[in-house]
């Protein structure tokens, strides 16, 4: 083509940049104009500076703002706001290294149970409900987080953050440890059961660590459910922990925490105290 | 006015940080200039909603920050804040932490929020840098990012805890320019223990000392308190509270009695700010 001397009419060169033209037109003018410097020089003026900017930017952006990891972009996928990825991909928790190195402990503990042939049951039911609970604890990011002092002062606020934060630890690590708690030994209702004090345990979580920050209450929690369940080793039956008056108990004290923080919340004037 | 602080106190485990202080504060640049542990911080920290005062009451912008969380949130869309200290995650790209940051401030459209970023990081000289991360920029750079995300959204409060640390002459030299556009329309309210920051960004300036105001009022009053307290001398004065020798290799006194052959100088900030504050300002050399 760049031999002959036909050149695009200027209106079919603006039909071309508006988008007017049809598939065959545009791939036969987008041939002739890669071959022909004369018309290449004709269209460039056409196209309008707001457009260019906005490719532009749309290019530098992808560089400069780097790339959501996989986990934020497959739930973006689902139905996750882009605004929330973004929170949430810059959250410490979605790194892999707690994420599997929980599992692998779930796994562990399962493989164990399974080997001792249905006679160890506790081991899973030590540490499976905890499981979210050291994950939400970590939610809350490093021990002095890095811009705390502005996370604050945000609309958004450090008590939805911690939240969806949360929201996001249960929905990485409940399926996978509910899944594993099928393969246990013993009555099939365990498999369940153990949700009950994993799930009242996350309010015990958030109200206690509005008092004592989420380090201290993450280990006084992990203290109290290691004494309950090794206490319950010795010679109650071992789906004791689980069984219908303790899931009470579990729900009363679950109930009561929810309580304390809504109060809190509504008492206390001062940001990021509730949470 | 868009802040105003009425009785405001506050204590941290017994130790007064701030007292009685009451506080207007309209559109331009305020600076709060005070030794270290003055309660300028905590003062800041106050306007800025991150922390409550135990007595007092506190206003910002028309709102009452401590009456609910609806009041507390309006305030919150319109206020800018560049902590004193503010440490940056290790693997964000400096767009990535203006970003995450735009998010937190409801900027939830991507197009509008990622343009927005572009301007801030722009207005701070950052626009070449917005690729790279904030753990590989320099401390002055690092401070820049810091101030770009205060100024998302054209704050109508800004409220900047010593924006000029780390920062060389020229790019003092941006932050003034800056700020100066930023205050036509909002409250700039900055700290800084440096007078010449005072001099060169402030119309206004509040003393605080131990807690309390010591002066409040434009820059040349403070300047015109010093007047007629300054002197030169040619050899050092024995005695005087506040006393320095000079580049000239004369001695600068300020303050007390004009010591015997002294000579009248013109106060500058710095010496109205020493006499405010008193021999205590200074601490004395070790015999």
């Amino acid at each position: 083509m760049s031999t002959t001397t036909w050149h695009a009419d200027p209106n079919l060169l603006r039909a071309y940049v508006e988008g007017r033209l049809d598939a065959v037109l545009s791939a036969s003018l987008e041939r002739h104009v890669d071959a022909c410097a004369h018309c290449r020089s004709q269209i460039g003026p056409l196209i309008e500076v707001p457009v260019l900017e906005e490719a532009w930017s749309g290019i530098r952006t992808g560089i400069e703002s780097g790339r959501l990891p996989l986990l934020v972009r497959l739930a973006q996928r689902l139905g996750l706001p882009e605004p929330t990825g973004i929170l949430l991909a810059a959250t410490a928790s979605l790194r892999l290294t707690w994420l599997t190195g929980g599992l692998v402990t779930l796994c562990f503990v399962t493989l164990a149970s399974i080997l001792a042939d249905g006679a160890a049951l506790w081991p899973f039911l030590l540490v499976a409900p905890l499981v979210p609970v050291l994950g939400v604890a970590v939610s809350y990011g490093p021990a002095e987080e890095p811009f705390e002092a502005l996370t604050v002062t945000t609309p958004y606020g450090r008590a939805r953050l911690i939240m969806v934060r949360t929201l996001a630890v249960l929905t990485l690590t409940l399926p996978a440890a509910a899944l594993l708690g099928l393969t246990l030994p013993g009555p099939a209702w365990v498999a369940v059961a153990w949700l009950g004090p994993a799930l009242a345990m996350i309010p015990l979580l958030l109200a206690l660590a509005s008092l004592t920050g989420p380090r201290l209450a993450a280990s006084l929690l992990s203290l109290g459910w290691t004494g309950l369940v090794l206490f319950a080793a010795r010679d109650l039956p071992s789906t004791w922990p689980v069984e219908g008056t303790q899931q009470v108990a579990y729900l009363t004290l679950a109930l009561l925490a929810a309580a304390f923080l809504w109060v809190r919340s509504q008492r206390t004037q001062q940001i990021g105290v509730a949470l | 006015m868009n802040v105003q602080l009425t009785g405001v106190a506050k204590s941290y485990g017994g130790t007064p940080a701030l007292q009685d202080i009451d506080l207007e504060i309209g559109t331009g640049v305020t600076g709060l200039l005070g030794p270290n542990g003055a309660g300028k911080t905590t003062l800041l920290r106050i306007i800025a909603t991150s922390i409550a005062p135990d007595r007092g009451k506190v206003r910002l912008l028309g709102h009452d920050p401590h009456r609910g969380h609806a009041e507390l949130v309006a305030a919150r869309r319109r206020l800018g804040y560049l902590p004193q200290e503010l440490g940056y995650p290790a693997d964000m790209s400096t767009f990535g932490f203006v970003e995450y940051l735009a998010v937190l401030k409801e900027w939830n459209d991507r197009r509008a929020r990622q343009q927005e970023v572009r301007r801030v990081l722009g207005l701070v000289d950052l626009a070449d840098l917005a690729g790279k991360r904030v753990s590989k920029l320099s401390g002055g750079q690092r401070r820049r990012v810091g101030l770009a995300q205060a100024l998302l959204g054209d704050p109508a409060l800004l409220v900047l805890d010593e924006p000029t640390t780390g920062l060389d002459p020229a790019q003092r030299a941006t932050l003034r320019r800056t700020l100066s556009v930023a205050a036509r329309q909002s409250s700039v309210l900055l700290s800084t223990h440096q007078t010449e920051d005072v001099a060169a960004l402030c119309e206004r300036v509040v003393v605080l000392a131990a807690g309390r105001i010591r002066f409040d009022g434009t820059v040349l009053d403070l300047v015109r308190s010093a007047e007629g307290q300054v002197w030169h001398t040619e050899e050092e004065v024995p005695g005087a509270a506040i006393s320095w020798r000079t580049g000239s290799g004369r001695h600068r006194v300020v303050g007390g009695d004009p010591p015997p052959g002294a000579e009248p100088a013109e106060p500058t900030l710095e010496d109205a700010y020493l006499l405010m504050l008193g021999p205590e300002a200074v601490t004395p050399l070790p015999a």
